[in-house]
């Protein structure tokens, strides 16, 4: 019997999330690459209904585990439920998407079935059958190589966007899907999880923004900034500006990024119209990737960019909004 | 005493260092904090970072009641409290808990003036010389910071000279007031005080201290002085019109204002001392991390020769700032260790220790200002065209740190201080230089000693010169001595050359005991950085001092007298020189790759 | 109330680190060490609870000697007493190992409620605080911006995805996972730094815990650490606005991970 894949496929008010695509990429190429098959198991009340959309891709199959009890996430449901899957096929490996959800109850998952669970890859090394994996360690300072040793089944989770949901094969035909019943009971769930919601949203502190679109002298009048201002909300991110902006009064002193500033380190930093003085420089070094835009290529901003854009942001910032929209709604 | 010492230090007799070894084993270094230490450093950073730098542009800007709540946050933390005893709300903390808050609390001049005033010159007074009744009325409100001190010394026309004070005091015709009058000047917190403690002189002669009420009759601050730095804090004249201030207030005795006075600037110029090498450490960071910023001709200045000869020389001159300071430290806590602090004269004693060193007190006043003053300056250099622009904190810094060399006495007086405290000391038999300066001149007299043999090991060469050096102190202040005898106090040129000696011969000393010490418990490996600023500092020292020697005898002495003086200066200070460029460049690349001082970890 | 606060020991975040020869770990000589960022604000949570509900708390921490900085930290800052979990055996533990362990040392205690920072500045596995829970048999929950106490219950603020956030209910005992920013963590007064040396301390080994080193015995192990590759220079993209947009678009959904 050859060696058992299975792919977790989150799903979210009855549909399936877009992590869980990455999940089943990651399963298929391990699949691949250990001479194995994948299975894609879904729970929840009603997950049979989503198991065609699963069946869609290549796999040996599609596991539908069903419950009253898995109408909503709990850590104590999945984690059982998911354990006694595991423990009937003994898959050789169980694939995640390093996710909210994920976190929550795979750890917990692992150690109720005395299994090693590497959590957060970035992705993995096929040494000759032996497969290692990469996560980030020291906050992203390193990588390490990280080594299963006990017996299988192994766990992993892999960070978002470590594998390509285009890079999902889909099968030449569905594939079987089957429906089991979940071997867990209302009363061994001990949480009581609420509706989901949002806050409204406050003032935040630049720091822990994940997105800025700052604007620099390029952006030419304070009635400009609601351009950028709709590009950082498509891009869900937060405002910033170099000093000059804030000192002309266009956007308060709050806003403003560099050595007077604040120091962040987004996961992307939109430069608009900003030439990048050192002053500058120094309050956005950190963030992992920067987008500079700007007429000059001269500029010293460009030193520092992950992407380049030599032009008018006029011209650009437009269409990249609605392109950005449309990835987001595809 | 609730220490958080580890082990109480041998005792040693102030100013002993020119002229008894120590082994390394008896003095106290950075490296021997304990993980308390530690912790209060790092509340020290913590507070600063999170109360006090958000708000320096309003301190400056004078937003009222800043201060006050600032202070009120500090003695939540204990910050204000953290010399008192603990029956007075205190906590009775060694010293060098003491200097590690000064350290932190340096980050900003304005800050560190408004603190000062309050746990130290503020309270101190009060809380050592108080009586029963004054201590327990006053020092648990200001320990808590309920109420703002002030310590009003200085007037127009008297600062380094104190006792010439103006202001008056008159026991009214009743017995039960004094009557003040007068103003004092340059009074920190003067405009947000609740409580001052005054020096007047009572009928015009008898120097005396107060503690005076802002809300007694005839009290009042004069308008704010407009500052080169520091603006963030409050410095206002304090105007006594007619001021009744009840004879139950008078602090000490009636005539001997003089021993408040001046046992309490001790415990200022350590912590002074102290607060400038925290500050330029703190300052240096900076600097390193803004020469790997910025870039010129392709490189980040860092790589650069020139920035690279500033960085070392900033952490060779700290490295034996803060040797000195800890040592000292130390040695005040084995002298304060058994003080039964809540005894009635615990204050007393508290400051006859602390007077024991007062000759190293001064000596990190001026060490420790005059360091932080480099290193200042040499940032700004570091920062260029950003150093000098009033967007960028080093500007402010520039301007804050310049009246560290003027208050808690000018470094003028503290160097005339210096050799004036050893010189008194010696005459009266306390301190053995006499006979010391006797036996080196008979050395020097008699045949030739056969040059020592050459001890082997870490840092030996670096021993004998840090030996010489002392030996080189006692040749100018036994000519000077044997040609000026009581006259010497007027030449302060050479009194200032003697300092200069002593100041290089305790920071020389102290760096090697503190290297040696640490090699011993870790490796040579380990303290290659501790080595190599020793190193470079023991040289350059010896430079300066066989440069003033010369000078200082080139006035007292002439003929064959001087060519022989100077003939043994050579000799003791005998040395071949080490590469001082590569040893300051080793001492600048590790700061590099640490972007921070390197050499006590950070907090 | 009795809460568990467990905390590590990690590397300072603006430490100058370097690899160790061998390449499989960082060089420990030579760093400073702080209290793990998270693990802060746990404790922050904890001390909270103590001050509105009474009752105790307790900081567990697995690590050398130099952990106990750590835990008199946390003593400092108003904890009233520790376990130091401390044994030559407990170098190089998974996450698994490490929960192993506290569950041995923490059964004996019976506490209401564990807190734990949501992961590690070091690790960043963010697994010890849910395979505790697990081993301990405890409900628990992770990534939580909110604790209230309702008498034997709790309701917990938990953070999800895309600015998402949900309710929780479970009873106590329970597990939670604290995420950073919940609060405002205190520093400590030097009035606690004081009083903290006369708190116990308790240093547990192997064979305090009846533990064997089979049943610690790690998962996965670390086989080599290494710096990442360096991030390429700028790649400048030319031409009109819609074509150039749908590049970067490219770019920031599967290399910058932003969409």
């Amino acid at each position: 019997m050859s060696a058992e894949v299975l792919v977790f496929a989150e799903q979210q008010g009855g549909k399936i999330t877009r992590p869980t695509w990455e999940a089943v990429a990651a399963g298929q190429k391990i699949a691949a690459d250990t001479g194995g098959t994948v299975t894609v198991v879904v729970l929840g009340a009603g997950s049979s209904a989503l198991a065609p959309e699963l069946a869609a891709v290549e796999s040996s199959g599609v596991l539908a585990v069903e419950s009253p009890a898995l109408s909503e996430y709990t850590p104590d449901g999945y984690a059982l439920a998911l354990a006694a899957v595991i423990r009937s096929r003994q898959p050789q490996y169980v694939v995640f998407s390093h996710t909210y959800q994920v976190r929550d109850f795979a750890p917990k998952l692992a150690a109720a079935l005395g299994s090693g669970f590497i959590s957060d890859c970035l992705g993995y090394r096929n040494d000759g059958g032996r497969l290692v994996f990469v996560r980030q360690v020291f906050q992203g300072k390193f990588s390490a190589d990280v080594e299963f040793t006990g017996e299988p089944p192994y766990l992993a989770s892999f960070q978002a966007g470590s594998f390509r949901e285009d890079a999902v094969r889909r099968g030449a035909a569905a594939a079987p899907v089957s429906t089991v019943a979940a071997e867990v009971t209302p009363e061994q769930i001990r949480s009581k999880p609420g509706e989901r919601f949002r806050e409204a949203k406050q003032a935040v502190d630049l720091t822990q923004a994940e997105v800025i679109v700052a604007v620099g002298r390029g952006i030419k009048a304070p009635e400009n900034i609601d351009l950028a201002r709709k590009l950082a909300d498509a891009l869900g991110g937060e405002i910033g500006a170099s000093r000059p902006i804030c000192d002309g009064g266009w956007l308060p002193m709050d806003r403003q990024i560099g050595s007077s500033g604040q120091t962040v380190a987004p996961k992307l930093y939109v430069a608009l119209g900003i030439s990048g003085a050192i002053q500058h420089q120094v309050g956005m070094k950190g963030s992992r990737a920067v987008l500079a835009i700007n007429k000059d290529r001269e500029a010293p901003i460009f030193e520092v960019a992950t992407y380049g854009v030599v032009g008018d942001l006029f011209e650009i910032v437009p269409p990249l909004i609605e392109e950005i929209q449309k990835a987001k709604a595809g | 005493m609730a220490t958080a010492t580890a082990t109480p230090q041998t005792l040693i007799k102030g100013g002993s260092f020119l002229i008894e070894d120590r082994s390394p084993d008896e003095i106290f270094t950075p490296e021997d904090l304990t993980d308390q230490h530690r912790l209060i450093g790092q509340t020290g950073r913590e507070f600063m970072e999170q109360e006090v730098l958000p708000h320096l542009d309003e301190m400056e800007a004078k937003k009222p009641g800043l201060l006050r709540e600032l202070l009120r946050k500090a003695a939540d933390v204990g910050l204000c409290g953290s010399d008192v005893p603990q029956k007075y709300g205190g906590l009775e903390l060694d010293k060098i808990s003491s200097i590690i808050i000064s350290e932190e609390m340096a980050r900003d001049g304005a800050w560190a003036a408004t603190l000062g005033a309050q746990q130290g010159i503020g309270i101190l007074p009060i809380a050592f010389f108080g009586t029963e009744a004054q201590k327990a009325k006053y020092v648990p409100k200001l320990a808590s910071a309920e109420w703002v001190g002030a310590y009003c010394l200085s007037e127009a026309t008297s600062a380094s000279d104190a006792l010439n004070a103006k202001t008056r005091a008159v026991l009214s015709p009743d017995g039960r007031h004094y009557v003040l009058n007068g103003t004092k000047h340059w009074i920190t917190n003067g405009g947000i005080a609740d409580v001052y403690v005054v020096f007047a002189k009572v009928d015009g002669e008898k120097f005396s201290a107060f503690i005076v009420e802002r809300a007694f009759a005839g009290v009042s601050p004069g308008a704010e002085e407009h500052k080169m730095g520091i603006r963030g804090s409050s410095t206002t004249p304090v105007n006594l019109e007619n001021a009744e201030v009840p004879v139950e207030n008078v602090l000490g005795e009636v005539g001997k204002g003089h021993l408040i006075a001046f046992n309490i600037l001790n415990m200022g110029r350590l912590k002074l001392g102290a607060g400038c090498i925290g500050g330029a450490k703190h300052l240096f960071a900076e600097a390193v991390k803004w020469a790997k910023e910025r870039e010129a001709f392709g490189h980040p200045i860092a790589d650069f020769g020139l920035i690279k000869e500033k960085l070392g020389e900033m952490v060779v001159r700290i490295y034996a700032a803060e040797s000195m300071c800890y040592r000292t430290t130390g040695m005040i806590d084995g002298m304060l260790h058994g003080i039964d602090q809540s005894a009635p004269d615990a204050g007393r004693q508290i400051l006859k220790a602390l007077e024991q060193y007062a000759v190293e007190c001064s000596i990190l006043k001026v060490v420790g200002t005059e360091v932080l003053d480099f290193v200042t300056d040499e940032t700004v250099q570091i920062y260029g065209g950003y150093g000098f622009s009033s967007d960028y904190p080093i500007e402010r810094v520039y301007r804050d740190q310049r009246v560290n060399r003027i208050f808690e006495g000018t470094n003028e007086i503290n160097r005339l201080l210096i050799t004036d405290m050893l010189l008194k000391r010696s005459m009266k038999g306390e301190l053995g230089l006499i006979p010391a300066a006797q036996r080196l001149r008979d050395e020097i007299l008699g045949a030739p000693a056969f040059e020592e043999a050459g001890e082997d090991g870490l840092l030996a060469d670096e021993a004998r010169l840090v030996a010489g050096a002392k030996k080189i102190v006692l040749l100018v202040a036994g000519s000077a001595v044997q040609r000026y005898l009581q006259a010497l106090a007027d030449e302060q040129e050479i009194v200032a050359v003697l300092s200069n000696l002593c100041m290089d011969v305790y920071g020389m000393e102290s760096a090697l005991l503190r290297t040696l010490k640490k090699a011993r418990s870790t490796s040579e490996d380990e303290c290659a950085t501790e080595i190599a600023a020793t190193r470079a500092f023991v040289y350059e020292a010896a430079d300066r001092m066989e440069s003033e020697a010369r000078r200082a005898l080139g006035r007292i002495s002439e003929g064959d007298n001087l060519r022989a003086e100077l003939a043994v200066v050579r000799r003791f200070l005998r040395r071949n020189p080490p590469d001082t460029i590569e040893l300051k460049r080793a001492a600048a690349d590790r700061a590099i790759a640490l972007n921070r001082y390197p050499l006590i970890e950070p907090r | 109330m009795k809460i568990v606060v467990c905390l590590k020991q990690v590397p300072a975040r603006d430490s100058l680190l370097r690899l160790n020869s061998a390449g499989t770990w960082i060089q420990e000589t030579d760093i400073s060490f702080e209290v793990n960022e998270p693990d802060i604000y746990a404790l922050e949570e904890a001390l909270r609870l103590k001050e509105s509900q009474g009752g105790e708390v307790v900081v567990c921490s697995l690590g050398p000697a130099r952990a106990q900085q750590a835990i008199k930290e946390a003593l400092a800052k108003g904890a009233d007493r520790a376990l130091h979990l401390d044994d030559p055996a407990f170098a190089n533990l998974d996450s698994f190992g490490i929960a192993r362990a506290m569950a041995k040392a923490l059964d004996a205690e019976k506490p209401d409620l564990i807190v734990t920072g949501l992961q590690s500045d070091d690790f960043g596995a963010a697994q010890t605080g849910v395979i505790l829970a697990e081993l301990m048999g405890l409900p628990h929950s992770t990534i939580i911006m909110a604790i209230e106490v309702q008498g034997s219950a709790i309701k917990v603020k938990r953070e999800l995805e895309a600015g998402f956030f949900q309710f929780i209910e479970m009873s106590l005992p329970a597990l939670l996972t604290i995420q950073s920013g919940i609060n405002k963590p205190r520093y400590a007064t030097l009035k606690g730094i004081m009083a903290a040396k006369n708190k116990p301390l308790k240093k547990l080994g192997m064979a305090d815990l009846g533990l064997s080193a089979a049943d610690l015995a790690p998962r996965q192990k670390f086989t080599r650490v290494y710096v990442p590759e360096k991030r390429s220079k700028t790649e400048f993209f030319e031409g009109g606005g819609k074509d150039v947009a749908a590049k970067l678009v490219d770019k920031l959904k599967n290399e910058a991970r932003v969409l």
